[in-house]
This record gives structure tokens, sequence and C-alpha cells, in this order.
């Protein structure tokens, strides 16, 4: 039955796209056909999309859904046998009352297992990372072809390609749309999907491009399906860390670019203007984690997410930059660098380095990772090292390693930020030679 | 993230792969379209005409006004491109790499900074 207040005052958009991988679940445990059951599951949100609001949503929408997806595939498999002369494995004589039986049933965990073992089954491993990311926004976001498309500034016909030879690659693979068994094999499967989710969410909030009014929100889609995995795997610490990392970084949203499409820095934003009921949520979420994570003795050690989370809810608690507790971030950071050691952790490393015990410090923590070579080329070091330089007083070296940074950044807004700052530095630079040239060096004439 | 990777040659170079040749590298190109478009990566593989036929317009009085050009110095000049979305820089240099003649000829990989939709 569905829950009360379900069908009334709801998005009906927001109702399809809940529905969406139930639907489709039920489908697949009837059936099989990961790819004719997508389909049918997608023309039928198309229909009801159109009918709705038109007619009204149906006082069982899950069931109007699911006789209307399965009577597209019976047709589909219809003309498919027709058209290749041979029985279809597709049962088409299952009488839909027995399809519709486990909404009768109202056994809550089925639809939820059904939808987490399609959610497993888009993100595998043996798929590209837009493959898995089309996918998933289609079959278990329920989004049309054409917007994700537009989220992502790619011809839909090209969309339409990438989601069709993803669902045959699973089908050729043979993959199965099940939630592994196996701890070891369920861990790394559960980290491909999370990944997944933080690419879709990274997208959009790094995404200043295009018209945001016809763009979908992939942020807040990421959200969306991340609470949704946390309501059917509550105890489950990474999942709960990507959550709150992405209701934390999303709080700053409002502050992150200026009136006029500038982006603004962390240390510069006004935090007034963070979205404090998300704060509360996900300081909620990470204590919860981390308290779990810690009583659960010889249990596995805190994840990424749960880490990245800890920093962003340091940060997001402070009244300004100064008054952030960097030794708790440097804390975390050299947590977070034993446990997933990667180029944006460390720079971020260092930067609290620099905070708790000076410039020159950060400046020689950064020295160790320079010798890297793949460090060597990334826009972040540059950019790291100016920001370290300009602490240090010398504006000179911070505008050349601020232009550097430019030079290698490859997003516009970030460019613009680097460049910004460049001239900024090579001002303070030129300011700082007049007033040598004009007063005398301090303490000269007293000698 | 998308990239243009860039594939540089002359007549010259294609003339002097052999006639028997020519089907077998033009069916290593297709099979590496094949597989990149089957990884949803690939978004678009483009050959272009020889140099010859390239021209420079600008606009004189409100009217197009053609030369012949560009007249390059350079002796190779651009013979294909590829349009690529993929997950990082390093997925980019993976595919670039797996070039049919990527062991001869390098490919250039220029990560896109801005691009406008084209589907309103």
């Amino acid at each position: 039955m569905p829950e009360p207040g379900m069908t009334a005052d709801r998005d009906p958009g927001d109702l399809l796209r809940e529905l969406a991988p139930q639907v489709l679940g039920a489908l697949l445990r009837r059936f099989g056909h990961f790819d004719l059951c997508e389909d049918a599951t997608q023309e039928a949100l198309l229909a009801a999309a159109l009918q709705w609001p038109r007619d009204g949503t149906p006082d069982n929408p899950r069931g109007w859904l699911i006789t209307v997806a399965a009577r597209r595939l019976m047709d589909a498999a219809r003309s498919e046998s027709s058209r290749r002369r041979r029985e279809d494995q597709v049962a088409v004589a299952t009488p839909q009352s027995e399809l519709l039986s486990p909404a009768a049933d109202a056994d809550p965990g089925q639809d939820g297992d059904d939808s987490l073992a399609l959610l497993f089954g888009c993100c595998h491993p043996s798929l590209s990372a837009p493959s898995q990311i089309a996918l998933t926004l289609r079959a278990v976001g329920g989004l049309t072809t054409a917007e994700i498309a537009a989220a992502f500034l790619v011809p839909e016909a090209t969309m339409a390609q990438r989601v069709s030879r993803a669902k045959q690659a699973i089908r050729d693979s043979g993959v199965p749309l099940t939630v592994p068994a196996g701890e070891a094999e369920r861990g790394d499967r559960l980290r491909a999907v999370l990944h997944v989710l933080y690419l879709i969410f990274n997208e959009g909030y790094t995404a200043t491009q295009g018209d945001q009014l016809t763009r979908p929100d992939l942020s807040a889609e990421a959200i969306r399906l991340a609470r949704w995995m946390h309501r059917l795997l509550p105890g489950g610490g990474e999942v709960t860390g990507l959550l709150a990392l992405m209701l934390l970084t999303e709080a700053r949203r409002p502050a992150r670019t200026s009136p006029g499409g500038e982006l603004v820095p962390l240390a510069e934003q006004q935090r007034s203007r963070w979205d404090r009921a998300l704060i509360a949520e996900g300081v909620a979420l990470i204590t919860g984690a981390l308290a779990a994570s810690g009583q659960a003795a010889g249990g596995p050690a805190i994840g990424p997410y749960q880490l990245q989370a800890a920093i962003a809810a340091v940060h997001d608690e402070a009244e300004d930059v100064d008054a952030t507790d960097w030794p708790q971030i440097l804390a975390l950071y050299d947590l977070l660098d034993r446990v997933a050691p990667n180029p944006a952790g460390r720079l971020s490393r260092v930067v609290a380095v620099a905070r708790v015990h000076g410039p020159a410090a950060g400046l020689d923590a950064l020295a160790a990772l320079e010798s890297d070579r793949r460090m060597a080329g990334y826009h972040r070091l540059h950019a790291t090292r100016a920001h370290l330089l300009g602490l240090a007083g010398q504006h000179g070296p911070a505008a050349a390693a601020y232009r550097e940074a430019a030079r290698r950044s490859t997003s516009v807004p970030e460019r613009r930020y680097l460049s910004r700052m460049a001239a900024e530095q090579a001002g303070q630079a030129e300011q700082a030679a007049q007033a040598e040239q004009e007063a005398p060096p301090p303490g000269g004439g007293v000698r | 993230m998308k990239y243009l990777m860039l594939i540089y040659g002359n007549q010259e170079k294609w003339d002097s792969i052999l006639g028997e040749a020519w089907p077998a590298e033009i069916a290593k190109q297709e099979a590496f379209n094949r597989k990149y478009s089957g990884t949803g990566e690939l978004i678009g593989a483009y050959g272009l005409a020889d140099a010859v036929n390239a021209r420079l317009v600008r606009r004189q009085d409100g009217a197009p006004a053609v030369t012949d050009g560009p007249y390059l110095e350079t002796k190779e000049y651009i013979a294909s491109f590829y349009l690529v979305d993929c997950e990082n820089a390093e997925r980019a240099e993976q595919i670039a790499a797996d070039m049919p003649w990527a062991d001869q000829e390098p490919t250039e990989v220029w990560p896109i900074l801005h691009e406008s939709p084209t589907n309103p």
C-alpha cells in the first residue's frame, strides 16, 4: 500500500523518480532481461509524466507503473519474438496479478533489495565511468536520456547510444543484478557504487556552464540517491559518510560564487550564507557514523568518505577561517593519507600544515610532494604553493605560481579566480618594491 | 571531462602507406572507434580532407570573402580528430595510447575547457 501522503502534495516528477527503481526491480525479478525491462520502465515513466498531470495521480502509482511497463514489455517481447521467429524467454503468460502481488504483500525489504541490486549492477566495474553514471541516472534515478544528455552537454543521440551500449554490456557479460553475498566483493562493489554517486555529485557541484534552468541539478540527484542508499543501508559507515560529505559541501553552495559568478574560496566565503540546516544534518550523520565505527572494535577502519565528511564538518562548524580547529583538520588529513592517499588530499593536508606550523613548514611539506612526477603538473599543486608563498610574504613568486596554476587549470571559473589572485599578488609585490625604494630599510639610519 | 584528440599528418605520409595495407589500417581505426563508442567514451571521430580543400573565410562588408588556405608553415596538419568524454586525464591518456598508430605517431590530447550546450 502506498504510504499516506505519498501521492498527495508531492511533485509528480519526484514521485516518479522515486518509484523508477522499484518498478524496474519488480519487472526484473519477474522477467530478467535488464535492457528490455529498463526500456519498458522508461516508457511507463514517460506515459505517467504525460497522463498524471492531466488525469490525476492514480491511487496506486507503483501498481499503475508496473502494469503499464509490463504491458510495454509484453508488446516488445511479442514483436521481438515474431521478428526473430522464435519464442522469447520472457514469460508472456505471467498474470499481472502475480506481478503486482509484491505490492499487496507489502514486504518492505523486497523493493529495497531489488533497487540496491539494480544500483550495484549499473555501477559494475566492467563499465566505464561515463556509462556507469548514465545508467545509474536512468535506471535508478529515473532521469530521461534527454535530461542526462543535457546534464553532461552531449548530444541526446550520443547519450542514448551510451545507455544502450552499457545495457548491452551488462547483458553480454552476464553481470548478475544482485548484491554480492561475499564480504570482500560486496565491499569492492559498494566502493564502486559510492564512487559513481560521488562523481555525479561533483559533476553537479563544479558545473558552472550551460543554462542552469535546463540542466537538471546533478548534485541534488546525487544527494537524493545517497539519502535513499542510506535508508537502505543505515549501518553502512561509508554510505553515511558520503551522504554527510555531500550535505556539508552542498551547504556552502550559496556562498561559493560571488553575485558576478566568480569562484569564492572557502577562506573568503561569507559563512552566514551557508545552509545551516544541511550542516546540522551532515554533522549529525557523520558524528553518528564515527561513533559507530569507534565502537566496532576490530571492525573496518574509518573510510575515506567519513574522514572527508569529518573534515568538512570541522570547517562548517567554524565561525571563520581563523577560528577553524586546524590541528584537528591536520590530524584527519594524516589519517586520510594513511587510509586512502590521493593528490587532492595531500595538498589540502599541506594547507593544514601551514595553518598549524606556519607557511615555511607548509612549503617544506609541499617540496616533498613536488618530487612526485605525477603531482608536478597538477594545477592545484601550483595553486597551493602560490597560496603559501603569499602567506609567507613572497608576493612575486606567489604571482608566478598563481599564473602557472591558472594555465594548468581545466575549469573556466577556477582559471579566472587564479588569474585574479595572480594579479593581486603581483600588485602586492609592486607595492612592496615601491615601499622599499621610498622608505629607508627598517632601522637603516639608526645603526 | 571532455578531451579533443588530434592526429597530424600530410598527403606524403598517407601515400607512403601501400594500397594493400590501407584497408587494414582503416579497419584498425574503425575497431578503435567501435571499442570506445562501446564504452560510451567516444563522442565522435572525424577524418579531415586534405589541406588543399581547406578555406580561409572572412567577412567583408557583410559578405563572406573566401581564399584558399591555410598555407601552413608546418609540414603536417590535422588529419583527424576525436571527441572523448571520460573520467579523467589518466583515462584520456590511456585511450590516446590505444590509437592504432600510437606506437609510431603521437596523438595530441587537449582538455576541453569550455563548451556550450547544443540541445537547448
